[in-house]
Formats: structure tokens, C-alpha cells, sequence
């Protein structure tokens, strides 16, 4: 969800097989850089592939560019290793959220599994839980928050749409990205 | 001349005729629709989680009859759930989580999955929550009216066996019940597990829905038959909680119940996640 001059990425850290809950703590909110957060849903194994596939592309983009990659830039990025795997493509769902420009302005672009970009202005939402998180997000955001308004918000649209969703929840993370730095916080949920 | 033996006879001949097990005990106002083939259009507009899941090893007429089976279902099975019950030597306990679920989407979190029978005895609701509902109600009917006539109370070993009677009349009409009849009768502490397939089964403990593998691991691990009250409780309780926290489809709220030769009482409603909390933090002032 994007405020004013900062941007907030929450998600749950449950991983599981069908049904059964294997491991409470797994993460799916990656850093980028001091501008960028990528977070990603959908299979475990496409997840921790693309992890180590983008660190890779923007280590060698550092040594090369010799500067930090901007968060649109790494939306592209994205979206092109997403439909080079067009006819066999990675099971996952993408939302990139980061701080543009000089003025920090906030930045959001979520993906589908082969790379169609979409950059809404307030929020976006990902995952099993995705219909009942787009409705608590379109009740709650509103334009221009600060960053512990922010805060409050996303977790608390987390928080109700994963008690709606029988696959989501066992513990959630949040993380707030402002021009100072990423504060991250851990929430209690439900855990049944 | 009428004598009063003779009347009272005529009364109980006739009661008698009228009296008969299929028309007192079925529910024949369950009706069919009016169509060609009303077997398969019953099971047609059922779908449930299971059957979604298995696709493997079916010939391709198959898993396409499937397919069409999930779109063209009306009724979305919601199952999901855990309800365990055991007996031991002071009487029966018996535990459920209250969610429904219907998919992935948690329908309620609210849901009573105990309905009583009667006085001394349970019946729990696995399955299709319809379906449970009205065979359970329906069973209480049949022992209210087994007690007036008979004068005596109806054995729990009766009581399932006309349930699972009925319900076998019903097989392949696409009925989900996956129930337990729980109870205390002149044998003690009885237990029987009804399904809609047909089968009934005696047994000492048993554990139902999707949660069950996850509960029956904490059940089988506790369990003797010389169990205190108190622990007895507790032990149903920790298997519900464990089968809430491990399984996605369970969860809500844990309602403990327990029935001994005075009926059956409602021992306590918790929180699942709460109670989850709440054995974590024990364990760590443990260690």
C-alpha cells in the first residue's frame, strides 16, 4: 500500500501443503535495495528460485550500472524474466513496491504469472486470500498517510483478510519502507 | 361386550399396523425431483474437496466428468473439520473446532457441531453441515418417540443402528454425514461412528474430518481408559487445538463436552488460537 513519500508491504509466513501447515516462518518479502521491496506469493519453490535469480541480476547490475536500480526499472525486470518463461512459466504472483526519484515518490506494480504489469496509485493485493484482501484494503486506504497510519492500516487489513482465508495466517511481517530506512514489524495472528 | 382387555387390545393392534419401521423411521419426505435419472442428478450438483482433489491415476472420461461435476455444482460441499470423541471409565468426552469452510474461503467460524439427541446423548457434524443437521434432528425424533412408547430410554447401540439404517437408504444420493453418536447408557460409556456411506463402527476413540490425522496423534498419545475427568478433558481439548494449528480447514472455536450417567454437559468454549498461545507459553515456564 503506498502512503505519503513511503510505501508499506505485509504478508503472512505460513507455508503449506494443501491443507497441512509445514513451517510458520517463511519469507516472502524480499529486500532490493534501500528503495525497493519485492514480495512474491504463489508456489515455494518459484519463490526461493526468483530470489536468488534477482539478487543475482542486480548484483551484476550494481557492477555494471555501478549505481542502485530504480524501483520501475526493477518492475521491467521483472516482467521480462517473467515472460521469457512464457510457455512453462513460474507459478507466482509479484508485487514490487519502492520509492522513486529524488522525491521518494511511492511506487507500486504488481504482476500476473507471465508478466502483465499493472502500477495502481493505492494498493495491491496478492495471494490465496487476494479477494478478501482487495475488499478490507478498498475499505480502508485513503490517500496521503503517514507512515504509522500506514502502518495501523496494513495491518490491519492483513490481519481480517487472513482470518477469512482458511490457507493464510500462522504469523505475518510488515514492513515499512520510508526515505530514512525499513522498519519491520512481526504480528500476532490467528493460528488455526 | 367390550371388555377393557379387549379394547385395550383392538387399540394396540391398530397402533401396531400403523406402526411400521419405514413409514415411522424414514424420512420419506425427502423428496427426489421429477426428472429422468434423479440418482445422478443428485450427485451431480454436490461437489465435494475430496473428489476435487483426486484426479490421478482416472481415465481422461473420467477426470473430465469431474471437471464438469466442480462447475456444474450447486451445492459446495463444505467440510473441513475436526471432532473427536472418546470414552474411557468415567464416561465419553467429546471435542470439535467450529469453522466451515467452503474451499478456501472460511464460510463461519461459528459453527455448533454438536447436536444433542437427547438428554444422554451427542451427535456430532462432519460433512455435509445440512445433511448432519437434519439426520441428527431427525434421530432425536425417533428416540423421543422410541422412549414414549417403550417407557424405557433408547440404547446408543439402537440409536445408531437406526440412523445408519436410514442413512443407508440414502447411499449414493450425495449425502456428506460423517457423524458420531455419543453417549451413556445401561452399558456404560458407548461410542459409535455413523457414516453416509453406510458403515457404522464400534470403538473406543475416534476422530473425524480433515483435522483428524493431526488430533489422532495427539489422542493416541494420551489416551488410557483409566484417565481422570480432568485429564480426560484436557486430552480432548490439546487434540482439537493441535488439529486446528496443524490443519487449514479447522479452527474457530474448541467446545468440549462430556457425558457420564447424568447427561451430557458443556464443559468449556475456547478460542483455538488463544489456547494455542496459551499451551506455547505453558510449555516455555515448563522448560
Amino acid at each position: 500500500m503506498a502512503g505519503k513519500n513511503c510505501v508499506a508491504i505485509a504478508g503472512d509466513t505460513r507455508f503449506g501443503v494443501r491443507n497441512q501447515t509445514v513451517a510458520l516462518d517463511s519469507n516472502r518479502i524480499f529486500k532490493i535495495n534501500n528503495r525497493t521491496l519485492f514480495g512474491m506469493t504463489g508456489l515455494n519453490t518459484d519463490i526461493l528460485t526468483l530470489r536468488e535469480s534477482f539478487k543475482f541480476q542486480m548484483n551484476l547490475y550494481n557492477l555494471e550500472e555501478e549505481r542502485e536500480i530504480s524501483p520501475k526499472t526493477f518492475a521491467h525486470n521483472v516482467a521480462q524474466t517473467l515472460y521469457s518463461k512464457r510457455f512453462g512459466p513460474y507459478f507466482i504472483t509479484p508485487i514490487i513496491a519502492g520509492l522513486e526519484g529524488e522525491d521518494y515518490t511511492p511506487f507500486l506494480c504488481a504482476t500476473d504469472l507471465i508478466g502483465a504489469m499493472e502500477f495502481p496509485k493505492s494498493f495491491v493485493v496478492a495471494g490465496t486470500g487476494e479477494e478478501s484482501l482487495m475488499g478490507v484494503c478498498e475499505t480502508f486506504y485513503k490517500e496521503n498517510m503517514e507512515p504509522d497510519e500506514l502502518f495501523e492500516v496494513v495491518s490491519q487489513c492483513l490481519l481480517a483478510a487472513v482470518d477469512r482465508d482458511a490457507l493464510s495466517g500462522w504469523g505475518s511481517v510488515v514492513h515499512v519502507l520510508t526515505k530514512d530506512g525499513i522498519t519491520t514489524k512481526r504480528l500476532r495472528t490467528r493460528k488455526d | 361386550m367390550f371388555t377393557l382387555g379387549s379394547v385395550l387390545d383392538n387399540e394396540l393392534k391398530s397402533s401396531v399396523e400403523d406402526f411400521s419401521f419405514e413409514t415411522e423411521f424414514s424420512t420419506n419426505q425427502l423428496m427426489l425431483p421429477n426428472i429422468e435419472k434423479p440418482f445422478e442428478f443428485a450427485q451431480s450438483i454436490i461437489s465435494l474437496e475430496k473428489d476435487l482433489d483426486e484426479n490421478d491415476n482416472q481415465p481422461m472420461f473420467h477426470q473430465q466428468k469431474k471437471e464438469e461435476r466442480k462447475e456444474r455444482a450447486l451445492i459446495k460441499g463444505s467440510k473441513g473439520t475436526t471432532t473427536l470423541a472418546f470414552i474411557y471409565e468415567k464416561g465419553t468426552v467429546v471435542a470439535v473446532d467450529s469453522r466451515a469452510t467452503s474451499g478456501q474461503y472460511i464460510a463461519s467460524q461459528s459453527v455448533q457441531k454438536v447436536v444433542p439427541v437427547n438428554q444422554y446423548m451427542l451427535g456430532t457434524l462432519a460433512g455435509g453441515a445440512a445433511d448432519c443437521q437434519f439426520f441428527l434432528g431427525h434421530l432425536g425424533r425417533i428416540c423421543n418417540l422410541y422412549e414414549l412408547r417403550n417407557n424405557e430410554k433408547i440404547s446408543v447401540a439402537a440409536a445408531s443402528k437406526l440412523l445408519n439404517n436410514i442413512l443407508y437408504s440414502y447411499r449414493n444420493y450425495g449425502l456428506s454425514v460423517g457423524s458420531m453418536i455419543c453417549g451413556y447408557d445401561t452399558r456404560g460409556p458407548q461410542l459409535y461412528y455413523i457414516d453416509s456411506d453406510g458403515s457404522r463402527l464400534k470403538n473406543s476413540l475416534f476422530s473425524v474430518g480433515s483435522g483428524s490425522p493431526f488430533a489422532y496423534g495427539v489422542l493416541d498419545a494420551g489416551y488410557r481408559w483409566d484417565l481422570s475427568k480432568e485429564d480426560a478433558i484436557d486430552l480432548g481439548r490439546r487434540a482439537i487445538c493441535a488439529a486446528t494449528f496443524k490443519d487449514s480447514y479447522s479452527g474457530g472455536t474448541v467446545k468440549v463436552y462430556h457425558i457420564d450417567e447424568n447427561g451430557w454437559v458443556k464443559i468449556s468454549d475456547d478460542d483455538a488460537s488463544e489456547l494455542w498461545y496459551r499451551y506455547e507459553e505453558k510449555e516455555k515456564k515448563n522448560k
